[in-house]
């Protein structure tokens, strides 16, 4: 046993003898080196379109901007809709102020409402994107607890996360692998062909090349994927799956009677500062806005939320510059449509609602 | 500020540019003082003045104790030490928990109470110093050793940003001697303290936060049942979570500090290869552990103290414990559990004793729960045994409220079979993956160190294992997330 234990001893002493930590150190670094550039720069040659990362911090750095919104730069809540239909460079060319852009994908806009209702400093202009099937889930859902989660990392932003943040920025400025919705570990296996258990819910997987998001959270379709009509298709079949086409009647009673009353409040508390608040339905197009007006009809939803809060609001079923456009794939815009768009929006919420954005837009306009 | 940040690594390269300056060692201490300052102030700026107070206290309630010989004096100035630290926690930690339970309490009575719901911020890693600035008073009370002379080396000791946030929880003897001379990290000790680094950040931004959080996050907050083989799932994935997260940040500090040339206590000893809770506690937290049996289970009478005093003692210490994690019910409920099964091992070791006298070997096998008795595999279903009945209590520290940790067991035991299944098959493949991997890697390790398994491979080799854990926290991109025991 004590000969045994020497001459394991003896060993491992030899091995410690060898070990040689610098060259180690060096193997480690040039293979982790080489692979990273290798990943870098086969996602370049594959055409990827660079984006930034549209995580927590990145809302929590646009959220600061709050305070300076205007009607000329109003702050935006709501879905994916308005960050892809809202183009924040055409609506800072026509009034001068860029816009804060705080939709959050997939979440309903209550939440981030209240909170800048909840805000006694901020007494700026608001633009409400209505997407019925988000806008009205009663609390506690997912689409709720989302966007909870989302501003609860606000509060707790602290001078770290803000350094790295910017560090990060600099960072994404040049790389493509940073992202990580696209090309984090957890991304790529979310992509194998694995089939789950039945009745399994799994999250549909969008096409690799669907969008990028700007520094100031403008999402917009890659090129790529505009010309690609097949991954148009398969984003339509996510929407399928995702309930978009579903005609199933949205929430009634006493649910959707606090969600209103729980928004007038938010409305209320903004206008007792001096705020201003203006819905507004994005387009969609073919059998999603087919679906979307059985499930909420328009006089149940839309116009009973306008009377009980008394907002301004502009569908753009009624504007004929508003429904002119033909989602790629059923619920967005592309961006050049973006572009007109956000032209005549920013006329008519001008026109609708007297507000001083007006004089800008018409200095702006030729 | 967190090791898997950008904002850390710019601090880290710097702050060892700067120590490795031509400076006197006094001015390197200072520089590692101010580092350290600047370290906890990113989080939130005004909780840095709790910090200085424990210190600036602390020191010198420590030279009041030792300069005085009246004893009820030197109670007096170790009560001031105890009142103004653990007053700080409770206030901070405990103040709400408290208030809850109070206004309960009175209503339950018939007493309309209603308090206002207190706005306090816990500030981070207070739990932390504070464990370790009273050791050092309790310490000094006890006469083990003289109060440190040196104001600098004292607030380095409390300061040392390694250690301040989330432990390991050090001892004045574990780091104080280290600041008396001059060291500089060899090119060894640096190398090595760099692979801990990324060793710690593997398992915290890969394992932990990449393939754990997700799934036992997503169960854990679901208001209704789920599927047993789901609710599993989501408890062997926190098990997993909460380990690599902890140890993870211990391997870290551990890395950061002896990168500076300063060797901080190890911590974690593969704790899920543990024979029995007396093991598993000689292997989790060890600072924690070994804190608790100095400065609690021993002042309260230990096991000296006749047979029913030790187990009340256990009880006590563990329910304590438990509650130093955190303001909740099911904190207490979580280390009960703990004394609960330290008690029923302690009793079953204890009767085989009282027939036969036991050699080493046969009084290892008594101290289980399982009667059997050959060898390496007894020992394995025992490891087995310890961890499933480690996940059942990690059920009570996960879930945010009883109820849902009641609905989690109901579920996972089979009480409620018709809840859906809510994971998919490559969530649940990382789960059983990585369980797997810490079982496997436990088991093979718990008589070894990372070191000495360093140290015997190739070179090539560790370097190439050292390449993928870098491949992959690069690839995963985690660097947001907080470390779970920040919040304790």
């Amino acid at each position: 046993m004590r000969t045994g234990g020497s001459v394991s001893y003896c060993l491992i002493f030899k091995a410690m003898k060898k070990t040689n930590y610098l060259k180690t150190a060096c193997l480690a670094a040039a293979f982790a080196g080489i692979f990273v550039t290798g990943w870098e720069s086969y996602l370049r040659q594959c055409g990827f379109t660079l984006s930034y990362n549209d995580d927590e911090s990145l809302w929590a750095h646009t959220r600061k901007n709050i305070y300076e919104a205007t009607p000329a730069g109003p702050v935006i809540v709501g879905t994916s809709r308005s960050k892809f239909d809202i183009d924040l460079g055409t609506w800072k060319s026509i009034t001068g102020k860029e816009p804060v852009q705080l939709a959050i994908v997939g979440t309903t806009p209550r939440p981030v409402l209240q909170d800048l209702a909840n805000d006694p400093d901020f007494k700026g202009t608001v633009i409400v994107d209505v997407m019925e099937m988000l806008f009205f889930q009663p609390d506690g859902s997912f689409t709720e607890t989302s966007a909870r989660k989302r501003l609860q990392y606000y509060p707790k932003y602290s001078l770290s996360q803000h350094a790295s943040f910017h560090i990060n920025r600099k960072l994404e400025d040049h790389l493509l692998f940073l992202d990580e919705e696209r090309f984090s570990v957890n991304a790529l296996i979310k992509r194998l062909p694995i089939a789950s258990r039945p009745g399994v819910f799994v999250f549909p997987v969008f096409p690799m090349d669907l969008e990028y998001v700007s520094p100031n959270r403008q999402t917009a379709f890659t090129q790529n994927f505009l010309r690609d009509t097949a991954a148009q298709h398969e984003v339509e079949g996510v929407w399928m799956k995702m309930g978009l086409a579903s005609t199933k009647r949205g929430v009634g009673g006493d649910t959707l009677t606090n969600i209103i009353r729980s928004v007038a409040q938010s409305v209320d508390k903004i206008r007792a500062r001096g705020g201003k608040v203006v819905f507004v339905r994005f387009p969609s197009s073919d059998p999603v806005w087919a679906a979307e007006q059985q499930a909420y009809p328009r006089a149940l939803y839309w116009e009973r939320l306008l009377k009980e809060t008394g907002v301004t609001g502009i569908h753009f079923a009624d504007y004929p510059e508003l429904s002119r456009y033909e989602c790629p794939e059923w619920s967005h815009l592309s961006p050049a449509d973006a572009k007109t768009f956000t032209r005549d929006l920013t006329r008519i919420i001008g026109d609708k609602t007297k507000w001083s954005l007006q004089n800008a837009v018409s200095q702006n306009i030729p | 500020m967190v090791f898997n940040s950008y904002t850390f690594i710019l601090f880290f390269v710097l702050l060892l540019g700067l120590h490795n300056l031509p400076f006197s060692w006094k001015t390197k201490k200072i520089n590692l003082l101010g580092a350290s300052y600047l370290f906890y102030a990113l989080w939130n700026p005004p909780f840095i003045l709790l910090l200085w107070l424990s210190t600036v206290v602390d020191f010198y309630m420590a030279k009041l104790i030792s300069v005085t010989e009246n004893q009820r004096r030197r109670q007096l100035w170790l009560a001031v030490s105890l009142v103004l630290n653990l007053g700080m926690l409770s206030y901070f930690k405990y103040g709400g928990f408290l208030l809850e339970n109070f206004t309960m309490l009175m209503n339950s009575l018939g007493i309309a109470f209603q308090a206002a719901k207190p706005d306090i911020i816990l500030p981070v890693g207070i739990s932390f110093y504070t464990f370790v600035t009273l050791s050092y008073t309790i310490d000094v009370y006890r006469r083990k050793f003289k109060p440190e002379s040196s104001f600098l080396d004292f607030a380095l000791f409390v300061t040392y940003f390694p250690h301040l946030v989330a432990g390991p929880i050090v001892r004045p003897e574990d780091l104080i001697p280290q600041f008396k001379q001059p060291v500089k990290a060899t090119s060894e000790q640096f190398t090595w303290g760099l692979f801990l680094l990324t060793l710690g950040l593997f398992l915290k931004v890969v394992i932990a936060d990449g393939w754990l959080a997700e799934t036992s996050d997503f169960i854990f907050s679901l208001p209704f049942p789920v599927n047993p083989l789901d609710a599993w799932s989501a408890v062997l994935a926190f098990s997993g979570q909460i380990f690599c997260d902890f140890s993870g940040y211990s391997t870290c500090a551990i890395g950061v500090s002896l990168c500076l040339g300063f060797q901080l206590p190890e911590n974690f000893r593969y704790p899920y290869a543990s024979v029995g809770f007396s093991d598993f506690w000689r292997r989790w937290h060890l600072t924690l552990s070994t804190w608790l049996r100095d400065y609690l289970y021993i002042p309260l009478g230990g096991n000296l103290a006749g047979r029913y005093r030790t187990y009340l003692n256990l009880m006590i210490t563990m329910l304590l414990g438990g509650l130093w994690h955190g303001a909740s019910w099911n904190f207490v409920i979580w280390g009960g559990l703990h004394g609960l099964f330290l008690c029923i091992e302690r009793l079953l070791r204890r009767k085989p004793r009282q027939t036969q006298p036991a050699g080493q070997h046969e009084m290892v096998l008594q101290a289980t729960v399982i009667p059997v008795r050959s060898s390496r595999l007894s020992t394995l279903l025992r490891v087995l045994l310890t961890f499933f009945l480690v996940n059942v209590t990690w059920v009570f520290f996960r879930s945010p409220d009883f109820n849902t940790a009641l609905k989690m067991l109901l579920c996972m035991f089979g009480v409620i079979m018709q809840g859906p299944k809510m994971l998919s098959t490559p969530d649940m493949l990382k789960v059983a993956i990585v369980t797997i991997c810490l079982l496997v890697t436990h088991w093979n390790m718990r008589e070894r160190s990372v070191k000495g398994l360093f140290q015997s491979l190739p070179w090539w080799f560790s370097g190439t294992m050292w390449a993928v854990m870098l491949i992959l926290i690069v690839l995963t991109q985690k660097s947001t997330g907080s470390f779970i025991y920040f919040q304790f």
